[in-house]
């Protein structure tokens, strides 16, 4: 039906010419025939969601609750997060185009339902809609989203929200308490094809209050030290836009992008596929003045142009196509590609910055499956974690600029794990675990052999052909104490599939993490996600040990008691050695043009390692662009700017 | 199988004659030959090591771990370290190291100076290293090994199939050629690339399974050839002459058809040869070629051109492809020249 209103308009613009009578006529007559057919097809399909929701408010009426303002509690201390600093910078200026890039199309715009989780969400979901409530990235307090205030219910598992008058969705339509009701209602339906999702809020969002259309409540199944992440973490969905829910839920809502609260929106008209997507700012974005909001998400637009490959992005960014470069870290390219005496650093067009931050981060490990055989020994595979060199590869092959990862869960401002430590490069001690577990005698290539002439060799699976240099390396290492890898590097999605499904035998990868307060075990230590596909539990480990304390984790209500429990989780989790620990970094780089500004102090203490442009606090100075791009031609020079920023660095780092 | 007619043997000889061919036939020749012996002119393990009065010959034997020559590790020994230390002790032991006394695959690191490293003749690393510290003349030295392997096994799996099922065509003719060729026609326009990049994406492949999907797509270029020339051979009349005497189509097809159609594919055969290292070494650039860390002149490029700021691994690279793709294409040229029907060609 959109094809028929834009010809319409299109035609309202022009005079009607004889010509174009006839081919009116001839369109009208087509777009009659098709409209006809179409009619009843879509009589079969639309469908209004409405009454089936509310029914299923009705029928499970121990979480859907509607209670009047009179039932909130009379005692409740309301914050509005008035003492919390802001963090963006005043002099930021709006407007400009980001040019940026995305290594592939996304597969889909749902951020729910198979598929969604890819890079792209983070677009769409992670840095772009607004929450009830939203953490400081530099204190970690809360300060308000959707919610203009908050209070905690006495129980430690209540949070109750006054809802922002202003706040509307991209499409004009203000959001009300119903949406959060609409929300938890999709998030527990089939009709997303996600059964984790499904379970993981039935199980723990135990209920939702409407006291009148702009204050709720809602309720987590246990007490919680980081409840306003959890609860104020929800956002609403608008129910205007999924009517038409349903089975088909996949296909319908594949390429629209669901009306957001947040800075920008995807018109359909730029969304070219497989080539580029165009972000836009919302038009009088609700929250464009809001005290946390203003002089954030600065851009215009945001170009996102799909370059497939790292060295291309390079090549684009140092063209001045892509406006920052944000995996710059690689030693290969801060020091070899882009050192600080390359002319367009030395010129004041590019500016090199390291920013260390503080954050949980991406790990990578190798991930051993202990239900292959010879893997299941525990000997076997602390001989693996004993043979394999990556305090080399951290020293030699990146420059000491890597180190190595201690635990699995390094980085949790909140819960550090002393005494942990990763096991070394010792060729001894592996052949002494090898020699345990029968494997005594060498080959001719010196790899060993156990009594039944087996060798001792493994294949190692990852998704990620950029760590083609340090698995060569890793497997050279392992040589030495008798050791052989086959380096399989597979396609990202037959890699992740072949993960997914366990067929792995040492997986090596790294799982990304948000910036959460405490580690989640349950998705990869717990038993019953171990042996079956699609889950997280890619060591296989099952511990009814491990899954006792994990439980016992979940329902933990104090930061104390989840220090204590996490240590002991990481004891078992080193005493098990099916996790090995790669490597980490403290700090991240980013290069961009010199028009890119930010803040002072460059960024925030809590931001994901590579994501500079995360939380929007960037700007584009169109005057400088002007200025550098005449300076380009005219050989022009600025004073150059290399920053490290350490204000956040810790003591061990 | 057949004798060569007094026909094919003056052709070898005008081949022979061709200075620049025969030359290049000459050095590439030379060439596979040292490969095939690689282990003794590239490699870590010492030729010979005297050790306490005793020699020791570890290239092709057992693996020594340092043990054996007095060292505290257990691993294989680094004979380098052991010249060293040898030549500073004068026990009267010593150790004689391979010329580029490095194999394809070890890393070396140095302490504070960080990969790909220039060209150094101190360190004996006559091309420089990799971006993992490995050396390049070695691993350039074992790629063009197994680009030699591969394509000598490409060219004759795809010749023994193409020839095959050509001359069965030419010969039988009817039903049989129509169905076949159509069989061919059909089978020839599957996008072999991309076939070869989805199953390399989902299995790794090893030589032999990239060598069988490659061949599985080439075989039927051959046809085409052997099946005119089949059929035009096939008229004439000493094929006749031998049928009434009796001869069955084995005989027919191998002792007279084929010998004189041979010059055809012989004509082939060097381009055959510069298309299989090219293929290989493109699907290698790819990234869809042999797995690593196996030494490939394709993954050397690929290294080379993302990491141009140290030019000595892609110009290896590329002066390599270059230099034994021109002594294929001038063998290539010499046989064709010889072999000129216009000059040898007898009708009846």
């Amino acid at each position: 039906m959109k094809n028929l209103l834009h010809f319409f308009s299109e035609c309202g613009r022009g005079a009607l010419t004889p010509h174009r009578v006839l081919k009116l006529s001839l369109v009208a007559a087509l777009t009659i025939l098709l409209a006809s057919s179409c009619a009843k097809k879509e009589a079969a399909v639309t469908r209004d969601i409405g009454p089936e929701a509310e029914a299923y408010y009705k029928a499970h009426s121990d979480v859907f609750h509607f209670a009047t303002p009179a039932d909130l509690p009379k005692n409740l201390v309301w914050h509005d997060g008035h003492d919390v600093p802001e963090f963006s910078a005043p002099d930021a200026k709006r407007g400009g185009t980001f040019n940026f890039w995305i290594p592939d199309f996304p597969r889909t715009l749902r951020y729910l339902g198979p598929d969604a989780t890819g890079s792209f969400r983070f677009w769409l979901l992670d840095d772009n809609i607004i929450t009830l409530t939203q953490k400081q990235p530099n204190t970690g307090q809360y300060f308000p989203g959707l919610a203009k205030a908050w209070a905690y219910g006495s129980d430690g598992k209540t949070m109750y929200f006054k809802l922002d008058p202003d706040a509307h969705y991209s499409d004009g339509v203000q959001v009300k308490a119903d949406d959060y009701f609409f929300a938890l209602f999709v998030l527990r339906s089939r009709y997303i094809n996600d059964p984790y999702t499904n379970n993981i809020v039935t199980e723990r969002y135990t209920g939702i209050t409407k006291y009148d259309d702009y204050t709720i409540s809602a309720n987590y199944r246990d007490s919680k030290p980081d409840l306003d992440d959890i609860l104020g973490g929800l956002a609403p969905m608008p129910e205007h836009f999924y009517k038409e829910l349903g089975d088909d839920y996949l296909q319908r809502y594949q390429w629209t992008m669901e009306p957001t609260t947040g800075p920008y929106i995807i018109k359909p008209e730029d969304l070219h596929k497989g080539s580029y997507i165009d972000l836009t700012r919302v038009p009088n974005w609700w929250a464009s003045d809001k005290r946390f909001y203003r002089h954030r998400y600065n851009a215009d637009r945001i170009h996102l142009e799909v370059i497939r490959d790292t060295d291309k992005v390079f090549e684009a960014f140092k063209r001045g196509d892509v406006d920052l470069f944000d995996k710059i870290t690689p030693p290969k390219f801060w020091y070899d590609k882009l050192p600080n005496n390359d002319p367009l650093v030395q010129k004041g067009y590019i500016h090199k910055t390291v920013f260390y931050n503080q954050a949980p981060v991406p790990t990578w490990a190798l991930y051993i499956n202990t239900a292959m055989p010879s893997l299941d020994n525990r000997d076997i595979r602390e001989g693996i974690a004993y043979a394999s060199n990556f305090d080399l590869i951290d020293h030699q092959y990146y420059r000491g600029d890597y180190v190595r990862m201690q635990t699995g869960s390094d980085g949790y401002a909140e819960v550090p794990f002393p005494g942990i430590h990763a096991r070394p490069f010792s060729v001894d001690k592996a052949l002494e675990d090898f020699a345990k577990a029968g494997f005594t005698k060498r080959d001719s290539d010196g790899i060993l052999m156990n009594g039944k002439g087996q060798r001792l060799s493994f294949t190692i699976t990852t998704p990620y052909e950029r760590m083609r240099d340090v698995l060569t390396i890793l497997r050279e290492e392992a040589r030495k104490a008798g050791l052989d890898f086959t380096i399989e590097i597979l396609d990202q999605t037959t890699a992740f599939k072949k993960i997914d499904e366990k067929h792995h035998q040492i997986a090596f990868m790294a799982m990304n993490v948000g910036i959460p307060k405490y580690p989640d075990y349950r998705q990869e230590y717990y038993s019953t996600a171990a042996n079956k596909p699609q889950t997280n539990n890619f060591t296989n480990t099952v511990d009814p040990e491990m899954d006792k304390l994990i439980d016992a984790y979940d329902r933990a209500q104090t930061m104390d008691e989840i220090r204590r429990l996490a240590l002991q989780l990481e004891q078992r989790i080193y005493d098990n050695a099916a996790f090995i620990p790669a490597f980490e970094q403290p700090f991240y780089r980013a290069g961009y043009w010199r028009w890119i500004k930010w803040p002072e102090g460059f960024n925030v203490r809590f931001s994901i390692d590579e994501y500079p442009y995360a939380g929007g606090l960037y700007w584009i100075d169109e005057d400088a662009k002007k200025e550098t791009l005449n300076a380009r031609n005219s050989g022009q020079t600025f004073p150059p700017e290399i920053k490290v920023y350490d204000q956040w660095k810790t003591a061990n780092q | 199988m057949f004798r060569l007619d007094p026909i094919t043997r003056r052709k070898l000889q005008r081949f022979r004659s061709i200075k620049r061919g025969y030359g290049s036939f000459l050095v590439l020749c030379g060439l596979l030959l040292m490969s095939a012996f690689a282990e003794l002119l590239v490699g870590s393990r010492a030729l010979i090591v005297k050790y306490h009065g005793h020699y020791y010959f570890p290239t092709y034997t057992a693996f020594h771990p340092g043990t054996d020559f007095g060292e505290g590790y257990s691993y294989e020994t680094n004979y380098r370290k052991l010249k060293e230390l040898f030549g500073t002790e004068a026990h009267g032991d010593w150790v004689l190291l391979p010329p580029v006394p490095y194999n394809p695959y070890e890393n070396s690191f140095e302490e504070g100076i960080y990969p790909p490293t220039p060209p150094s003749f101190s360190q004996r690393h006559f091309l420089g290293t990799d971006t993992t510290g490995r050396d390049v003349l070695a691993r350039l030295f074992y790629g063009f090994r197994i680009a030699m392997i591969f394509s000598l096994l490409f060219l004759v799996l795809v010749y023994v199939a193409g020839i095959a099922m050509g001359c069965a065509m030419g010969y039988y003719g009817g039903a049989f050629d129509l169905i076949m060729q159509r069989a061919i026609e059909i089978w020839s326009n599957i996008p072999f690339l991309y076939i070869v990049i989805i199953i390399a994406s989902i299995l790794t492949p090893n030589l032999w399974l990239l060598l069988g999907i490659v061949v599985l797509f080439s075989w039927t270029d051959m046809t085409y050839y052997m099946r005119t020339s089949t059929y035009k051979e096939k008229a004439r009349d000493y094929v006749a002459a031998a049928r009434v005497l009796g001869a069955g189509s084995g005989r027919i097809i191998f002792r007279h058809i084929l010998p004189n159609v041979l010059s055809l594919t012989v004509t082939f055969m060097p381009f055959t040869i510069s298309g299989a290292i090219t293929l290989l070494t493109a699907l290698d650039f790819l990234g869809f070629g042999l797995p690593p860390p196996t030494p490939s002149w394709g993954e050397l490029l690929e290294q080379g051109t993302s990491n141009l700021n140290a030019p000595w691994i892609v110009s290896s690279a590329f002066f390599a492809l270059v230099i034994i793709l021109s002594l294929v294409t001038f063998i290539g040229e010499a046989i064709r020249e010889a072999f000129d029907p216009k000059k040898f060609s007898i009708y009846q």
